[in-house]
């Protein structure tokens, strides 16, 4: 290593991104430094914690069971006026995670591989020379801050991207690019191992209530709502809006849940826009949630972060070989991303977008003329015979769903 | 001027991924505000799904 360097890498994050990440690249015997600014890895909890099992299998690593709530074997998905269609293929069959101890699950392997974890610990600036980045400062547990350097520095940040930030990518969310989410564990529920979603303007406007079951009769009870809609006033009389009321109503109108317990209150701000429009600067890559790699229907993340981990890792331990961490030779890792899920990204923004733009009435007309195979074909991006068969009964609709199939 | 109410706060950093000027992040184990590069949108209370944190309009001088 160069003697100016105190790592060959400084990964920002050590979640499902950054671990991933730190596996592949401590594997291959490089120097390997990521800092979380948690006081634990995992904690807190921000999402439903769902996890489809395709993409972990195919990363060849196995879920030991305290990470596992429970299992899943399809979603249903609830109209507005209650109809529901059940979705089962391979990319619903999945689990439901104790995520905090999935997080750190994913970080102990990057340690067995070499890697150095630091936990409390809190990048506060970002050091340049040249303009290109060399270094960070950190802070462990708010003590004075001090120098770290590396020629590559890696943000895995998630939703926040400080780090990202400084070195100038535009990882700012913006709120019509987000859902904003409040979530229950509750208890008890009784539930059949689907996923459940209800769509609803009443019930959620612009996204949509889940129910994802876990173990012991538990449930993760959550609600999303478009980051740009006003349908409260909120503290400061401006408008906003107030997923938690929402979240409290659905309880109330759901016979099964309204009387059951809630043993933890959580939930987060999901991006549900596109990615960033650059990955990778000099001496820089953003992975994960941080470059906005995201399911922009549920603004799931986890297999995605993963998965870009392991891309960015393949690519810098070349560029380490070469030694050359300039935007050129880091550039595999975009490349490789975007061809591997960018279009399957693309189109279910797509979905999204279309899908907001349309009202109950009309989703219900859609519910009632679709069958599972057609909701099938639909997630997975072949929307042509669905829109068929849906725009027959009601040729309207043909004007918002036809950006679907141009 | 924003305050935010620490109790409710389910730490999700919603609010900083939506901050145009860095001006909230979350610091140890909760989120800290920098007033002096606050400026007073309102982004972080619209998007807070425990709203808890609040606008005081027209009262940065008076506050600062």
């Amino acid at each position: 290593m160069n003697p100016d360097f105190d790592h060959d890498v400084i990964v920002i994050g050590g979640g499902p991104a950054g671990s991933s990440f730190a596996r592949i690249a401590a594997g291959a015997g490089l120097d390997v430094l990521v800092v979380d600014k948690r006081k634990e890895i995992g904690v807190p909890v921000r999402c439903g914690e769902g996890l489809g099992s395709r993409e972990v299998l195919a990363q060849g690593i196995d879920l030991p069971k305290n990470c596992i709530s429970t299992e899943i074997h399809g979603a249903k998905v609830v109209a507005p006026n209650g109809k529901s269609i059940l979705w089962k293929d391979d990319l619903t069959n999945g689990w439901v995670l104790e995520r905090k101890f999935f997080d750190k699950w994913l970080c102990e392997l990057a340690v067995d591989k070499g890697a150095k974890v630091q936990s409390y610990t809190r990048a506060t600036e970002l050091i340049t020379e040249n303009g290109k980045p060399t270094g960070v400062k950190l802070s462990h547990g708010g003590r004075e801050p001090y120098v770290v350097r590396a020629p590559l520095i890696v943000s895995a940040e998630g939703m926040e991207s400080f780090m990202a930030r400084a070195a100038g990518f535009k990882t700012v969310h913006s709120l019509y690019d987000v859902d904003t989410c409040y979530q229950y564990e509750m208890k008890p529920y009784d539930h059949e191992n689907l996923i459940e979603i209800y769509f609803g303007a009443n019930i959620a406007p612009r996204g949509y209530a889940w129910i994802f079951p876990k173990s012991g009769k538990k449930a993760n009870v959550g609600i999303g709502v478009g980051g740009n809609l006003a349908n409260a006033k909120k503290n400061g009389n401006i408008d906003g809006a107030d997923p938690k009321q929402l979240l409290d109503k659905f309880i109330a109108s759901n016979e099964k849940l309204k009387d059951s317990s809630t043993l933890m209150d959580f939930g987060g701000v999901i991006s549900v826009g596109a990615p960033i429009d650059e990955f990778v600067k000099d001496n820089f890559m953003v992975i994960g949630t941080a470059a906005k790699q995201v399911d922009p229907i549920h603004g799931g993340g986890i297999a995605l972060a993963m998965g870009s981990g392991i891309l960015a890792a393949n690519t810098f331990i070349e560029a380490h070989k070469k030694k050359d961490f300039s935007k050129k030779s880091l550039f595999p890792y975009e490349k490789a991303w975007r061809e591997k899920e960018g279009k399957s990204v693309a189109s279910r923004l797509l979905l999204r977008k279309v899908l907001e733009k349309v009202n109950d009435d009309d989703l219900n007309h859609i519910f009632n003329n679709m069958t599972y195979n057609d909701l099938n074909e639909t997630m997975a991006g072949r929307f042509a015979g669905p829109i068929a068969k849906v725009v027959a009964g009601r040729p309207q609709l043909l004007k918002v769903l036809s950006a679907l199939i141009s | 001027m924003i305050t935010i109410k620490h109790e409710g706060c389910i730490f999700c950093v919603g609010c900083s991924s939506v901050c145009p000027k860095n001006a909230i992040e979350a610091v140890g184990t909760r989120m800290e505000h920098y007033p002096e590069k606050c400026i007073d949108c309102g982004l972080c209370v619209k998007v807070c799904p425990a709203n808890v944190i609040t606008l005081h309009k027209g009262k940065k001088e008076a506050v600062a």
